[in-house]
């Protein structure tokens, strides 16, 4: 309980009123939880941001996996490439994006789309994974973007 | 220990992260308006390709040697800056983040090999993470950190990584012996030459110097680096690196210009980058020097022009800060002389609100700064802007930048491309 202090001045004072609205009724329940902020894409599609970078698809070699010409994808350096990952790699000098497979005996690059062959890897010394891919970014009703 | 980490040929490298055709080939990157060569790939250095080279005289040679050019491409190495240094300090007891490619670490505690280990994971995280090549060296001081680090980097045989502590017997005192006093962490021009009147010409005549003899006739900062030499921390590692003391926005025209109104609107642009790279940092500008120049290599009559501006209000609005320097500059210009270079150099660098102005005293300018940056951030740099350089026609001092790269990771329109 706040005790009252009667209030004495020595002296006339110049008192201006503020007007503040104050509101009646509820404080809105969702107020507290709102502080956290909407959703950020980068928090929840990027996991590290040094080691993440974006990269833009052309051509139709990996429909099969929904990734399509034009889509935007993420790569993150930091995870360890495996067996079945979605890559870009470096092969004589040139960016592709493909399917890794790890065979006992062979590396293959695979298309997600069977008009294209694989693309078996000679030896491992060309090859360079450059990142490995984690999200698509699908265009649905495109809008225009820049 | 201080480690210090830094990126082996920073633009090239950035450079071929993204285009990894350019990986072993002679590559150089060029200043802007391809002047002349700010960096170099291995390949390029062992062409003899020296920093600074200018483009043409490396022209003619350029395609017998299968040298490679590229415009300096700065938001593709700021961001890939952030990135290292972001990683980096992770995985440090503190960091001072000391340049663009080059930055301190306060490495763990512990004994010179552990601190090796973790040098060389936090190299192989880098490339690994980022795809950058570092090298590491680790000593007592900043500029033996220095030293080590160029040992790291020069011989292959380090991997990289080289500890102060762990060099054999004697190898130290025989390498500064051998490395001219210029080679030192913050020693060159006037002050190497006076050295070197001094008879102190190796780095191992500079560390046996008396400090106390040195602070005399330089000043306290030479005395420390003696100090440093001999393994004393002198220069503390700043975790916070005190704010920019000035910044400068100045060009080499690809072209002479003959009219002082246009060096005056080439003027006009500059002083709006410095007020946009103020309003970045969150600071006003209290004073500042606007200059043109003629070219020392060209014939003809030669004309350096500078002014001296006290802003009555530091600021960082476009508007007073392009006044200022336009009507500072141009009635000092003269006709007939063929400027080569101008510029704009910003200082007495304090944060917003710092400066206490008393309000209605001086008259405040309109604050259209940030207006000005959300239209562009929105349609694009040069969409609104003081002046005659919101057109759309190229202005006669904007950069030739024939070869610049995409910038991969700063532009939406401009991703790397894959398939």
């Amino acid at each position: 309980m706040r005790h009252s202090v009667p209030l004495t001045i020595d002296r006339p004072v110049l008192v201006s009123a503020v007007l503040v609205r104050v509101p009646a009724g509820f404080p809105s329940p969702a107020q507290d939880s709102f502080d956290d902020g909407r959703i950020d894409l980068n928090e929840v599609l990027i996991r590290d941001v040094t080691s993440t970078f974006i990269f833009r698809v052309t051509g139709d070699s990996m429909e099969g996996i929904g990734i399509y010409s034009g889509d935007e994808v993420l790569v993150d350096r930091s995870l360890t490439p495996k067996h079945g990952s979605v890559v870009i790699a470096v092969l004589d000098g040139d960016f592709t994006i493909k399917t890794l497979h790890v065979h006992p005996d062979r590396v293959v690059l695979h298309p997600e789309n069977p008009a294209y062959p694989n693309v078996e890897v000679p030896s491992l010394s060309t090859l360079h994974i450059w990142g490995v891919v984690v999200y698509g970014i699908r265009h649905i009703n495109q809008r225009k973007l820049h | 220990m201080i480690a210090l980490v830094d990126v082996n040929n920073f633009y090239a490298s950035c450079e071929a992260l993204f285009e990894p055709s350019l990986a072993g080939k002679p590559l150089v990157v060029l200043s802007n308006n391809d002047g002349c060569v700010v960096a170099r790939s291995a390949e390029a250095k062992a062409l003899g390709i020296k920093m600074g080279d200018p483009w043409f005289q490396l022209r003619a040679d350029a395609k017998r040697w299968r040298l490679e050019k590229r415009s300096s491409n700065y938001q593709l190495y700021a961001d890939l800056s952030e990135r290292v240094m972001l990683l980096l300090a992770r995985h440090a007891r503190g960091q001072e983040v000391y340049s663009i490619d080059e930055c301190f670490l306060l490495p763990p505690h512990g004994t010179p090999e552990e601190q090796v280990r973790w040098a060389r994971r936090l190299k192989a995280t880098v490339a690994r993470n980022i795809g950058l090549p570092v090298s590491i060296g680790i000593a007592s001081s900043k500029t033996r950190a220095k030293i080590a680090t160029e040992c790291a980097k020069k011989l292959p045989a380090t991997g990289g990584v080289v500890h102060w502590d762990q060099a054999p017997e004697g190898y130290w005192d025989r390498l500064m012996e051998a490395l001219p006093v210029t080679e030192v962490w913050g020693i060159a021009g006037r002050l190497a030459k006076r050295l070197e009147a001094m008879g102190i010409e190796t780095t191992a005549d500079l560390r046996d110097a008396d400090p106390v003899a040195i602070r005399h006739k330089f000043s306290v900062v030479q005395m420390r680096t003696v100090l440093e030499l001999n393994g004393f921390p002198a220069i503390p590692v700043e975790d916070e690196v005190a704010t920019k003391a000035q910044i400068l926005v100045s060009r080499s025209f690809p072209d002479p210009i003959w009219d002082p109104e246009i060096v005056g609107q080439a003027v006009a642009e500059f002083a709006q980058r410095a007020s946009r790279r103020l309003r970045k940092e969150g600071e006003v500008a209290g004073r500042f020097t606007v200059f043109a120049s003629t070219s020392p290599h060209r014939p003809g009559p030669a004309h350096n022009v500078s002014a001296h501006v006290r802003l009555a209000v530091p600021t960082n609005e476009p508007g007073p800060l392009v006044a200022a320097a336009r009507s500072a500059l141009v009635p000092k210009l003269m006709h007939g002389m063929s400027y080569m270079r101008a510029g704009i150099l910003c200082m007495d660098l304090a944060l917003e609100g710092a400066v206490p102005v008393l309000p209605g005293v001086l008259e405040q300018p309109a604050q259209i700064g940030e207006l000005i940056d959300a239209v562009n951030r929105r349609f694009g740099t040069g969409t609104l802007a003081l002046g005659r350089i919101g057109t759309h026609s190229p202005a006669p001092w904007a950069n030739h930048q024939a070869d610049l790269s995409p910038r991969y990771t700063t532009d939406w329109s401009e991703l790397r491309s894959v398939s």
